[in-house]
């Protein structure tokens, strides 16, 4: 704070050394010294007051600080002074810095920021990995035993989190080991957390979130209850929003209890033991552990080490994190480089103008480097301005966003999304200010070089020598933004086309008006699933039920060896237990033969419907109906074993649907088997209630009550939803890409239109002289259109070629079968795009360039 | 280095005048001459202030935030500069003399009993 306190003039300081020695030698005086004999004892017993003088001025010696002070008083002067140009500038810079600031607050939200605990640094997720697999879940007994190692951690706290309900809303509960408050030690805005002592004790700890949804954040809230699939718990403290868990945003913290079957370990490594020491130290007792998971194989174990990595944010920084952000982040500093360009054409311009001034200053004188210096410091005045304005611009954009994020969700998906608290910090802060000097350099520098390099025997006659080479750095600049702009307005097509394309995809049944309900967790989904399809299908409201091995649009169905009985070599797939009524329920057509019967579904017969893929696949042109199709072992994952099924008979044909994510398109080939409720292998269920309104989420929830104490083991999902959640990234990339696309491509015509108006402007001699000699307006016209549109080609075409390399390497990268990044129709309409964008830009200067009066301007040549 | 000067006063280690000004000044505002005089008055004559040195200690204390100035007028009506505890020079002093405290009391025992004269 100091060096912007006035400091005290040297002269103020020799004074008080003057008073100093004035009161001494009076007191002396007064103990009986003669005056003159006392004025020298004062200054005796003072010391050196010349040295003390020097030593204060030594203190004031910030030379640079002096000079930066003046250019900046100066340079606020000259900004002041012609407002448009401050506010044009620092507009166009603080929209740029509020995209970086967005970007890098949802970054630093993400992956940079700490947990808001004790020493967040020191915590370690435990987990395992084998040759074929790995994870993280672990039992309470293995939780028990991991943390007795107090010779790796100083503490280990478990958790399991699932979603609850109370009283009809759906909060996501961490059920935690009740040392996790002691040993992770987050802030409390109000109450306590609870501790070992608590036992399980019927209490809640809130956090931010909640306790703004569930009690408005009443301060009162202590001693209150809150409803937890039916039990009440006591609040006894509310987190400060600061924390909200290891990982995605929880809503409360509730003590273990019931002891979950799935529990995640995050240990504070003790001083001195890195992660490796510990990795080696768990694995022997590591692959003990995993052999007694359920479903895990000696054979797996065998490979099985301990895997301890940094936990200290919600997603640790890694490399290929880096390698997949960085195409996003360099979209949004791209556009930051654009509006650098403006900034700097405008600067330029600026600069020209100020030429005669520069000029008079250098020939008194300054130094260049003193001028440059000095017009760098308008830049940074700009740009501290801008990033202030841009960081209230990013504040307002990320609450718009998250707003925007919500409301676009499908409805069912966002009661389940949790985000972050965006806040700033000091990282943010800190980002923001190193953006603000940063651009600083990107569009200051060359105009102060520029303005600074002159003749000054020309300049100070009046001639622009500068001009020229100005002139060329400003097309430069033009071009470039033209660039850029292209590159993201193409990118934007690209992803919009895409999402268009892969949400156009038939996906071979009617999602619209069916529940898909899910068990979540893994232990007893199937009696849960049997007893919820009896209590359906005894509700007048239910309409059709079918139980399956997996719904559609949830993820890849999963895969098994087959092939016609006949024939050799087997393929890969896909294949679902349905019970009868799937196909009607999701209104996928049988185009042969039929369906199963519902004896078929209760015994779990050995007979199989093909996908029409399939049945082309395996017997090209026959008739698959009454065909067997052979089903191998399994000998290497990922495809799986289907004990008993060696041979189905395939009784029908359906059609082709995608019945995993819509970016692989359809499936290659899929066979269904039949089950009935009763199956183990029954997993999920379909729904479709007989009228729109029969069955809603209310009702639905009110027959979960029915069948379990805990309602929210359940998650029903329309599942045209899933179909839109699926289209979500697509279409949220396309959207801001768009932005992006759209914000450049506005700053670019900005700019071109300035250096056109510009040039113009220094051009009117010429242009008035050549209408004197004839030309008409149509050559006037054609003189400046041929200026934008030389500019606009050089940058397109610099544009199309960075555009067709990014995508060219992007699509290596990319996989999906639905997506394609090399298509020309986004380049052609970019190009079409950028064309008419500069066209624009190009019409105002153009027709202000045909009203050009000749007499005019060769009066004032004269 | 020698701690005492020809007249045998002792010379102030680096660091104890910023403690010995704020605690003169806990009695009121003073000008630089007058905390000079008082911490010579209060330490019996036995501490030594060259007058020259204070001012940087005062200059650093103020830029510091602990003490704040204002002109004014002497009680023999000279114009001079008071320098005022703020409420951070009370929270300082507080520190820093608990802090010297425990460190005389530390080497009292250390030294033991009177021996020489040191």
């Amino acid at each position: 704070m100091w060096p912007f306190r006035r400091r005290r003039s040297e002269q103020d300081f020799s004074e008080e050394i003057q008073a100093h020695l004035a009161l001494e030698a009076d007191r002396l005086a007064e103990d009986g010294l003669a005056p003159a004999d006392a004025r020298g004892a004062a200054r005796r017993s003072f010391g050196n007051v010349l040295a003390a003088q020097e030593r204060y001025y030594e203190s004031n010696r910030w030379m640079w600080l002096d000079q930066l002070m003046q250019d900046l008083r100066y340079g606020w002067r000259g900004l002041v002074q012609s407002p448009p140009f401050l506010l044009t500038t620092v507009l166009t810079l603080a929209v740029g810095l509020s995209l970086v600031t967005v970007a890098f607050t949802v970054f630093n939200a993400m992956v940079l920021r700490p947990f808001a605990v004790a020493d967040p640094g020191s915590l370690h997720r435990i987990g395992w990995r084998s040759d074929t697999g790995g994870g993280q879940g672990f039992q309470w007994r293995d939780y028990e035993e991991l943390a007795e190692r107090r010779d790796l951690f100083d503490a280990a706290v478990a958790e399991g989190d699932r979603y609850v309900s109370s009283n009809g809303r759906t909060l996501l509960a961490a059920f935690v080991s009740p040392n996790y408050f002691e040993a992770l030690a987050p802030r409390f805005r109000i109450g306590r957390p609870f501790a070992p002592a608590d036992g399980d004790a019927a209490v809640v700890v809130l956090g931010d979130q909640a306790w703004a949804r569930l009690f408005a954040r009443d301060a009162g809230v202590l001693g209150r209850d809150v409803d937890v699939d039916g039990r009440r718990l006591a609040v006894i403290g509310v987190l400060r929003p600061e924390f909200s868990g290891l990982g995605e945003p929880r809503d409360i913290w509730v003590p273990i209890g019931d002891r979950p079957e799935r529990l995640e370990i995050t240990a504070r490594l003790r001083a001195g033991v890195s992660a490796e020491q510990a990795q080696a130290a768990l694995t022997p007792a590591m692959a003990r552990l995993v052999e007694r998971m359920p479903a895990r194989d000696a054979e797996e174990a065998r490979s099985v080490r301990a895997h301890v990595s940094p936990q200290s944010t919600r997603n640790p920084m890694s490399v290929q994190m880096l390698v997949v952000l960085s195409p996003v982040f360099a979209a949004f500093a791209l556009v930051l480089v654009t509006a650098c360009a403006n900034v700097s054409n405008v600067m330029l311009s600026r600069a020209i103008a100020r030429h005669r001034e520069i000029a008079v200053r250098l020939s008194l004188g300054a130094s260049r480097a003193r001028v440059v210096r000095q017009l760098l410091t308008e830049g940074l005045i700009i740009a501290v301005i801008a990033g202030a304005a841009g960081l209230a611009l990013a504040a307002w954009a990320l609450r718009a966003a998250v707003a925007l994020f919500f409301g676009t969700l499908p409805q069912s998906i966002a009661a389940l999304v949790r985000v972050a608290p965006l806040t700033f910090d000091r990282r943010v802060f800190l980002f923001a200010f190193a953006a603000a000097a940063a651009t600083t350099l990107l569009f200051a520098l060359l105009p102060a070089l520029q303005a600074s390099r002159m003749r000054l025997t020309d300049a100070l006659r009046g001639q622009r020598t500068g001009t020229l080479r100005g002139s060329r750095l400003r097309s430069g600049l033009v071009v470039g933004q033209v660039a850029v702009s292209l590159v993201l307005v193409v990118v934007a097509l690209t992803l919009a086309r895409n999402g268009a394309a892969v949400g156009s995809i038939p996906l071979g049944f009617q999602p619209e008006g069916v529940w898909s309900v899910n068990v979540r967790g893994e232990k007893d989904v199937h009696p849960l699933v049997e007893r919820l399809a009896a209590a359906l299908a005894a509700d007048p409201r239910a309409g059709d039920v079918a139980v399956t091995g997996g719904n559609p649009l949830f993820i890849r169905s999963r895969a098994v060896a087959a092939s016609p009985t006949a024939a050799r070599a087997s393929a890969g797939t896909r294949y679902t237990f349905v019970s009868p009524d799937y196909f009607s329920i999701l209104r996928i057509p049988i185009q042969r033969g039929r369906g199963f019967t519902a004896s078929e579904g209760a015994a779990a017969a050995r007979v199989a419907v093909v996908s029409s893929a399939t049945a082309r696949a395996f017997w090209p042109g026959g008739d698959p109906i009454g065909r067997t199709i052979r089903i191998e072992r399994a000998d290497g994952r990922p495809v799986d074993d289907l004990p008993g099924y060696d041979e189905v008979t395939v009784v029908g044909v359906a059609g082709d649907v995608v019945s995993g994510f819509m970016v692989d398109g359809r499936d290659a080939g899929h066979v269904y088997l039949p089950i009935g409720p009763a199956d183990a292998r029954a997993i999920a269920l379909l729904v479709r209630p007989r009228g729109e309104r029969d069955l809603g989420p209310d009702g639905l929830q009110e027959i979960f009550r029915r069948v379990s104490r805990d309602p929210q083991v359940f998650e029903g999902i329309p599942l045209a939803e899933m179909k839109d959640a699926q289209m979500y990234p697509l279409r949220a990339a396309a959207w801001v890409g768009s932005a992006l696309g759209a914000i450049a491509l506005a700053l670019s015509v900005a700019g071109l239109y300035g250096v056109l108006s510009f040039t113009l402007g220094q051009r009117t001699r010429e242009i008035g002289i050549r209408m004197a000699l004839g030309a008409g307006a149509g050559a006037v016209v054609r003189l400046v259109i041929g200026q934008s549109a030389r500019l606009a080609g050089i940058g397109a075409a610099i544009g199309f070629a960075v555009a067709f390399a990014a995508m060219r390497a992007l699509s290596s990268v990319v996989r999906l079968d639905r997506i394609s990044l090399l298509d020309a129709t986004p380049f052609a309409a970019g190009a079409l795009v950028v064309a008419a964008a500069t066209a624009l830009a190009a019409c105002h200067p153009a027709r202000r360039a045909t009203q050009v009066d000749p007499a005019e301007t060769l009066r004032a040549e004269a | 280095m020698s701690t005492r000067d020809e007249s045998g006063r002792l010379v102030l280690m680096q660091g104890t005048l910023d403690v010995l000004i704020l605690r003169t000044l806990i009695f009121g505002p003073e000008h630089g001459q007058g905390i000079a005089r008082a911490i010579q008055t209060t330490s019996d004559d036995e501490l030594l202030v060259e007058h020259g040195a204070l001012y940087p200690a005062l200059q650093r204390l103020e830029a510091q935030g602990l003490i704040s100035a204002k002109w004014g007028t002497s009680a023999n009506n000279r114009r001079a500069r008071y320098y005022t505890l703020t409420r951070a020079g009370r929270a300082r002093l507080t520190r820093e003399s608990s802090r010297w405290r425990r460190l005389a009391a530390a080497m009292a025992r250390v030294l033991g009993p009177e021996t020489g004269n040191g």
